[in-house]
């Protein structure tokens, strides 16, 4: 039986793993409360119980007095949700964490846009440019997503990532991928044209790039590319310093766009190196001269260690399945590879 | 009685304090940063609470101490680890005792109610921090059956060549800006250090034998969420002001280089070299907790204020790859200068490193080797008389000036006002010349016993057992075969400042 377990006083319930802490639980799903050494020392990330059964591990015997225990209180990072739904409180023990620390950034809004550009980038995938109009400007993490209202289908919503730097802050880009009777690919290949309003809401996310030295490993496979794309453009606008390497896998060279884009950031960037391999080279006719086969069997040629590098990958779950095995499997710690999986949903 | 609320008890609290409007105050400790009248109580515990549960933590820590000597679990532990306790536990009471002053300053010159209550409870919290170590020591005087070092722990350390970078690491916490001081002590060393400090050495003391520290510093790490807490909260405070982002961001830099250059050192070396069991690799414990949740998490929620991550940070990640093993050899070239003794490294302990490090055999294997042979008095030989030079000392961080590779250092020796000076490191360099005054008053280790024989010089230091003769430090672990002053003296050894223009 799946855990819960309620945060107050945010309240919100919150999906916990078997094995898994409660802090661990608030963390792995984008939320924030206090905490320090994770191990049940440091007394950090206090919270009472108001409900449920728990476990609670056992090396918290000097974090936590009798008093405390018979009062309920825990810590988070040493307890496990036992038997359904747990509900804790840290409005006393964290008085001063607020609910714009607890939701780490996150402020849902809906916005009102016009689209301004939309281009063929290749045969199936569309770039679809919106500039905000009310409010007037997004603050969003590069790696974010937004939904777009399907225009003339209410409660239909589409989930696309920023192509955009966070810099631009009036406006989102998006790559779309066109499926055939899909009603978002309808509409936009159809009947959207510029000048147009659609609906927005978000920044929604949690996928972004984390503070460190590591040498950064990112993979993408078709619209995965826009994360990436805001991801890069973020740091270029950052004066980053951190080296990148940038595998993106297309099937023919049809498929691959924004190569020219890429390869010029090369140039300029002595920190970026852009890899674009093709699964199927010439199954279209076209020439191609660059690297061939499935994006894991690229990355394990060029990268057969990944030992200290992070890991940001973008794409179908397949890919994103494939690719999370090949790094583990040549040293890229777990902790150090996120993903946003591109469920397709025309 | 109902205890009343934290605020009412605040808005109580502050009608003792008052604002001069006859006459303008000249601040005791000058600080270049806006700092706000109002904040938010970091500490969150009122005094009799607090007290109680503190208490209640002391108990626990001295029933242990009572069990473990019932236990016999100082002789029970691996005398490889107990060796570096040596001269670890002084190296935290700095710690604790300059934090003590530290949070005694902030009280009398940061004008802010709400943030002195935070630095009030900590400074109790470092004087009981401090205790139990010293009683700690106490036992391990005590109960452990090589106790010589214990007995002069403190007074050696400060004697020690290397030992002083305690003294280097942590004077900051007690001197210069205020602001500067919460920054080096509640958000360096508290929030980035003190997990690999309290958290993971404790770990290694346990798979070692050794179950009094880890009693011990878990009992100290449970006050350390305040403490935290009162940096993060000064910080906060200080961020309100965008003036004050540039002395802040310069603030960080000088002092996570300096932390990592002595605690990842401090905490490397204890773990790896003073461990016959060895939980995790150093650099793993390291990532985890200083760039993952140190940078990762507590400076990424920063960064919409302005504050960056350290800009040295893959200059921190490379050293902390290698310093620790230069720094073990140093510390094993220099042995007599000890006051503990070091277990020559063994074919396991060379499985594990390559292991671990790939690359560690072919770099450190040999010298090893080499300590490991001239380890009994008959061989008549030390390994600091081999090398080709004594290393100086950094003048910022006071390591030896082997980093991050004994066998490519990148150390920088320079002329400041007609006197010559070492630093270990390009952020060293960057530190010394940010404000060289800090830096210049303390002589080299070298230049004190510059031409006296390594005899004289350890009789100076007073590192002798009872007997007069026998050393404290020895190259080994065995309780015969011990090495002698007279030992020492038939080598006719020389110091000699590496620095000597």
């Amino acid at each position: 039986m799946e855990n819960k377990v309620t945060i107050l006083p945010f309240d919100e319930t919150l999906d916990v793993e078997p094995e898994e802490s409660i802090l661990q639980a608030v963390l792995r799903q984008g939320r924030y409360v206090k905490y320090g050494c994770k191990h049940g020392g440091c007394s950090t990330c206090r919270a009472e119980v108001v409900d449920g059964d728990y476990r609670l591990g056992d090396s918290t015997s000097f974090a936590l007095s009798d008093a405390d225990r018979n009062a309920g209180v825990v810590l988070l990072c040493s307890t496990f949700a036992e038997s359904g739904h747990l509900v804790v409180d840290v409005s006393e023990t964290m008085d001063d964490l607020t609910e714009e620390q607890y939701q780490a950034g996150q402020h849902i809004q809906e916005f009102a846009a016009t689209v301004d550009r939309i281009d063929a980038l290749t045969h199936d995938i569309r770039w679809l440019g919106l500039r905000l109009n009310e409010p007037e400007t997004m603050p969003f993490v590069a790696g974010q997503y937004v939904e777009v209202g399907v225009p003339g289908m209410p409660d239909q919503w589409r989930s696309f990532s920023m192509a955009n730097s966070p810099t631009e802050s009036d406006r989102v880009d998006l790559i779309v991928k066109v499926l055939p009777g899909g009603c978002f690919s309808s509409v936009l290949d159809q009947r959207l044209s510029l000048g147009d309003q659609v609906q927005l809401r978000g920044p929604l996310g949690q996928f972004g790039v984390q503070l460190s030295h590591r040498p950064m490993i990112m993979i993408a496979g078709g619209s995965g590319m826009a994360p990436i794309l805001g991801i890069l453009r973020e740091l270029v606008a950052t004066g980053n310093r951190r080296e990148v390497t940038f595998f993106y896998g297309a099937r023919t060279a049809g498929d691959l766009f924004l190569v020219e884009e890429l390869g010029q950031l090369a140039r300029q960037h002595d920190w970026f190196t852009f890899i674009p391999a093709l699964s199927d080279a010439g199954a279209d006719g076209a020439a191609w001269e660059g690297e061939t086969g499935l994006i894991t069997e690229v990355l394990a040629r060029h990268l057969p260690s990944t030992v200290g590098r992070e890991a940001y990958l973008c794409g179908p779950p397949p890919m994103i399945d494939a690719a999370v095995e090949v790094l583990e499997s040549s040293g890229c710690k777990p902790r150090h590879i996120h993903f946003d999986r591109f469920v397709p949903s025309g | 009685m109902v205890a009343p609320k934290l605020e009412t008890v605040h808005e109580k609290s502050k009608r003792y304090d008052w604002g001069f409007d006859y006459a303008k105050p000249d601040p005791k400790f000058p600080s270049r940063y806006i700092i706000p009248p109002k904040g938010k109580d970091p500490f969150r515990v009122m005094m009799r609470g607090y007290a109680a549960m503190e208490n209640e933590k002391d108990n626990r820590v001295y029933g242990a101490l009572d069990s473990n000597v019932r236990y016999r679990n100082a002789n029970l532990a691996e005398p490889r680890f107990m060796e570096a306790m040596k001269f670890a536990v002084p190296a935290f009471t700095d710690a604790e005792y300059q934090a003590v002053c530290g949070a005694g300053f902030l009280i009398s010159s940061v004008k802010n109610q709400e943030l002195r209550q935070g630095y009030a409870g900590q400074m109790l919290d470092e004087v009981r921090h401090a205790q139990l170590e010293i009683n700690l020591r106490k036992y391990y005087l005590k109960n452990y059956h090589d106790p010589a070092g214990f007995d002069i722990g403190q007074i050696a350390l400060g004697n020690h060549p290397i030992g002083t970078l305690a003294r280097a690491s942590f004077q900051p916490f007690n001197t210069g800006d205020p602001i500067e001081v919460a920054m080096c002590l509640g958000v360096v060393l508290e929030t980035a250090y003190t997990n690999p400090l309290v958290v993971a050495l404790p770990q290694v003391a346990m798979v070692n034998g050794d179950h009094a520290m880890p009693t011990t510093f878990l009992s100290i790490q449970s006050d350390e969420s305040r403490h935290m807490a009162n940096g993060y909260a000064t910080l906060m405070a200080c961020l309100e002001s965008t003036e004050n982002v540039p002395f802040l961001q310069e603030s960080l830099e000088r002092h996570f280089w300096h932390q990592h250059m002595s605690m990842d050192t401090l905490v490397g070396v204890v773990s790896e070299y003073y461990a016959v069991n060895r939980p995790w690799a150093y650099k793993d414990v390291w990532e985890e907790w200083v760039v993952d949740d140190f940078v990762g998490s507590y400076m990424n929620r920063l960064a919409p204020y302005g504050l960056k991550p350290p800009e040295r940070l893959p200059d921190v990640a490379r050293f902390v790859e290698d310093m620790h093993h230069s720094v073990a050899i140093a510390l094993a070239a220099i042995w007599p200068l000890n006051f503990w003794r070091i277990d020559p490294m063994g074919p396991a302990d060379y499985e594990w490193f390559e292991n671990h490090y790939p690359g560690w055999t072919a770099r450190y294997g040999g010298l090893w080797d080499a300590y490991r042979e001239m380890s009994d008095p008959s061989s008549g030989r030390l390994l600091m008389q081999e090398l080709p030079a004594l290393p100086p000392f950094c003048q910022v961080c006071h390591v030896p000036c082997v980093m991050p590779r004994i066998d490519a250092p990148e150390t920088r020796i320079f002329d400041h006002e007609g006197k010559r000076y070492a630093v270990c490191s390009e952020g060293c360099d960057w530190i010394f010349k940010l404000n060289p005054t800090i830096y210049t008053g303390c002589a080299n280790w070298w230049e004190r016993f510059d031409g006296m024989d390594l005899a004289d010089v350890i009789l100076a230091l007073g590192y002798v057992r009872p007997d007069g003769k026998t050393l404290m430090g020895q190259p080994h672990l065995n309780a015969d075969r011990m090495w002698t002053i007279d030992d020492i003296r038939a080598l006719k050894y020389e110091i000699k400042d590496p620095l000597r223009v």
